[in-house]
């Protein structure tokens, strides 16, 4: 089980959870966390798709093929604010 | 946090970073920042200041308000990281950011930036690079209250 923290529009999009708490295949890696988002909360799965949300582990913008291990603090980060100039 | 507050070199950031850095709800005073960057060196001649407000229109809209959402933690590292930059690549002796966040009046302070140098160039060259990069890769949001509702900048991209 991993817990993602949510923020802004993608917040939103998950019905105001500030967090998910996901099952992932042994082995996981973000991609497959992509793809366990996409099937619970296709409008978020889209925008990770279009790499318009990034995901963050350890507050670091994360790779899909990066492992996702226990205990990791992951994060969807929707565009940033400043991020439209 | 679970993450310790650490510069990119790996050490913990002391005291006087941390207020070099911050992310805040409270307003601040320009002032009182700029007292506590000149007390960094008797050699800054040259200081450069960006200060953001919030505006009452944003693409063509009317906006009652803002409400900034930040990622506690992540955010103060990547400020932290544009502080170092800045001391590191431009030549800058010292370098503040502050953002606030939470609900915001129109008019208000959002963001500071002031940029402390021997000379005037340094200064400006740094300031505008820090904000510019702040809004890049610092995961900040904002939610702009408008009649018709609440907007979440970047919604449709």
């Amino acid at each position: 089980m991993v817990t993602v923290r949510l923020f802004g529009m993608t917040k939103m999009l998950a019905g105001n959870q500030g967090t998910l708490s996901l099952v992932l295949p042994e082995g996981g890696r973000v991609k497959d966390l992509v793809a366990v988002i996409d099937a619970a909360y296709p409008k978020i799965g889209e925008l990770l798709q279009k790499k318009k949300v990034l995901v963050s582990i350890n507050q670091d913008i994360a790779h899909e093929d990066l492992a996702v291990r226990d205990g990791d603090e992951i994060a969807l980060l929707p565009p940033f604010a400043g991020g439209n100039r | 946090m679970s993450l310790e507050q650490v510069t990119t070199a790996g050490r913990p950031v002391t005291d006087d970073e941390a207020m070099l850095v911050r992310v805040q709800r409270e307003d601040f005073s320009i002032d009182e920042e700029l007292r506590r960057v000149r007390a960094r060196s008797k050699r800054i001649g040259g200081i450069a200041i960006f200060l953001g407000t919030a505006r009452d229109r944003s693409k063509g809209k009317d906006v009652d308000g803002i409400t900034f959402e930040h990622y506690e933690g992540m955010a103060q590292k990547k400020l932290r990281e544009i502080r170092e930059r800045a001391l590191k690549d431009f030549g800058v002796i010292e370098l503040l950011i502050l953002h606030r966040y939470g609900e915001i009046g129109i008019g208000d302070n959002i963001v500071l930036i002031i940029a402390g140098a021997e000379h005037r160039a340094e200064a400006f060259q740094a300031c505008k690079w820090a904000i510019d990069e702040l809004k890049q890769i610092t995961p900040i949001w904002k939610l702009e209250h408008t009649p018709d509702g609440e907007v979440w900048v970047e919604e449709h991209p």
